[in-house]
């Protein structure tokens, strides 16, 4: 064997990982969770008093919680709003980002209220917004839409503005009337832009509903947090928040599903905003 | 004729600020004033709160829990994120968890912190410090995963050491995310604030909306969110200007 051959033969200085359990992401990630969820137990069960919502305790009271009607009930006032909610910002805020990213005149009108009131953070209306419309569900709507609607907005105008030139071009010298114009080149053109808006108001529409609650106290997923924590049932209530953060995953994963299923020319981060 | 149109824009922007504002004035002076203050009103209650200090002091302090938590937040956020950018497997392993704490309500665990850690600076704190670092965390490790993997192979190939390989790669390469996640950080932890100030022990000017809303002192309170929304608009601008300062950096390799 030459000195060569030995050279060759030497190790390198770094050995890249062999294929093996820990190169499979599926089991990584389940090894991540499982680690969370020990550490969890363990800082509450080494630190925290016994009331404090730990994973085991949590599993304990989940199936009961989850088919106990009145929880139902919240879950169902909280999501219906806000899907309600997002549904009347999809309708007004499309309605509005275009007609701004369109027409220069309406952006000029409206770009100040629009930049500030999406620039403010909706918890600080919340007393406004009680005052108008009482201590009920209506106002928790009004939240909603107000957390809600200015992200579409902002996103349907950028993505009305950024049609491509040429389509324009290309239906003006076909005579497109102009709802064909809108309704077929610039709706679709702007979906990308529409949906990464509806993506954040998700979100948001999602703290709004959250928060109204909290302030109004009427039933929702919100107010069995706040009041099942008040009576020390930090498990219980905790599996209100499981199911928020089920939703809020869910709707990022629908809407990127949506993305690349029926948009698969649109670049991820030119949309992101 | 340009600068006839360039007027003309200027003058559409003002006549509608302008006229935003006959409407606030005369929608206070119609309805009663417990639903809306006119505009002179507010600004006179402002004018009245600036004078005696107590809108300086309120909001100080609002600022000082705003700026503790969002500095924790990228504090903790940017440097962990980066460790994961170094680190394949401990991203792989742990970006979906951030993905999904970076999708939660935060708002939905003060009730949580209240009783668990009471009145006071620190649960403000860490409710902001909640609501903004998963944005910066959840962004730098969008970064971390588009590193692409031939930069540093031929930083190694240069015989980078470790320290090098961080400022000429991975540094530069994840700072402009970082930066769209201080963004994000900078609009949610105003939510924060104000959310800890409402429903923690009242503080700030969180505490000077309630106590307007409270005593029907609608002028007071509109003065107060109009405070907030200045505010809002200063560090919405602030934040796109850090992002469109580092965007530049992101080059050709999208």
């Amino acid at each position: 064997m030459t000195a060569i051959q030995q050279a060759a033969l030497a190790k390198p200085e770094r050995v890249e990982p062999r294929e093996g359990m820990l190169d499979s992401p599926f089991v990584l990630k389940l090894a991540a969770g499982a680690a969370l969820l020990i550490a969890w137990e363990a800082v509450v069960h080494a630190f925290a008093p016994a009331y404090v919502a730990r994973p085991s305790g949590i599993a304990r009271v989940f199936a009961e919680v989850v088919s106990d009607r009145r929880f139902l009930a919240a879950a169902w006032a909280t999501l219906s709003a806000v899907v309600e909610g997002l549904l009347i910002s999809i309708a007004l805020g499309t309605a509005a980002g275009i007609a701004m990213g369109r027409v220069g005149t309406v952006e000029r009108v409206l770009r100040y209220y629009v930049n500030s009131l999406f620039a403010t953070p909706m918890v600080a209306i919340l007393p406004l917004l009680t005052l108008w419309f009482g201590y009920n569900a209506d106002a928790r709507l009004a939240t909603v839409v107000f957390a809600a609607f200015f992200s579409i907005a902002i996103n349907a105008c950028d993505g009305a503005r950024s049609v491509p030139l040429e389509y324009l071009e290309v239906a003006r010298s076909f005579r497109a009337r102009p709802r064909y114009t809108l309704f077929d080149v610039v709706l679709p053109a702007s979906l990308p832009y529409l949906l990464a808006g509806v993506r954040l108001a998700a979100g948001r529409a999602l703290v709004g509903a959250v928060v109204a609650e909290f302030f109004i106290s009427i039933p929702g997923l919100g107010y069995f947090i706040l009041f099942n924590s008040r009576t020390f049932k930090h498990n219980e209530a905790f599996v209100a928040v499981i199911v928020l953060v089920a939703v809020g995953v869910g709707f990022e994963a629908l809407v990127g599903w949506l993305t690349r299923r029926y948009l698969p020319w649109a670049r991820r981060d030119e949309a992101a905003r | 004729m340009a600068r006839r149109t360039r007027w003309l824009r200027h003058a559409t922007v003002a006549t509608s600020l302008a006229l935003g504002a006959v409407v606030w004035e005369v929608a206070g002076h119609l309805t009663t004033g417990a639903f809306w203050a006119p505009l002179s009103a507010t600004l006179g209650s402002a004018a009245e709160l600036a004078r005696g200090g107590v809108l300086l002091q309120q909001g100080a302090s609002s600022l000082r829990l705003y700026v503790t938590g969002l500095l924790l937040a990228i504090a903790v956020g940017a440097p962990l994120g980066l460790l994961l950018a170094r680190l394949p497997r401990l991203r792989v392993a742990f970006e979906d968890y951030i993905m999904m704490l970076y999708a939660t309500p935060m708002v939905a665990l003060i009730p949580f912190i209240l009783s668990l850690l009471g009145f006071g600076f620190t649960p403000k704190a860490l409710v902001v410090f909640l609501f903004a670092v998963f944005p910066v965390l959840y962004n730098t490790v969008e970064g971390a995963r588009s590193i692409r993997p031939e930069l540093v192979e031929v930083a190694r190939a240069f015989r980078s050491n470790e320290w090098e390989l961080w400022r000429d790669v991975m540094i530069p390469y994840t700072l402009p995310f970082t930066m769209t996640g201080i963004r994000q950080a900078i609009a949610r932890g105003l939510v924060g604030m104000v959310a800890a100030e409402f429903f923690l022990s009242p503080s700030g000017l969180g505490q000077m909306i309630m106590m307007g809303s409270q005593n029907f002192d609608t002028a007071g309170m509109l003065a107060a969110i109009l405070v907030i929304v200045l505010i809002g608009v200063a560090l919405m601008d602030f934040g796109r200007y850090l992002e469109n300062r580092f965007a530049a950096w992101r080059g050709y390799t999208r």
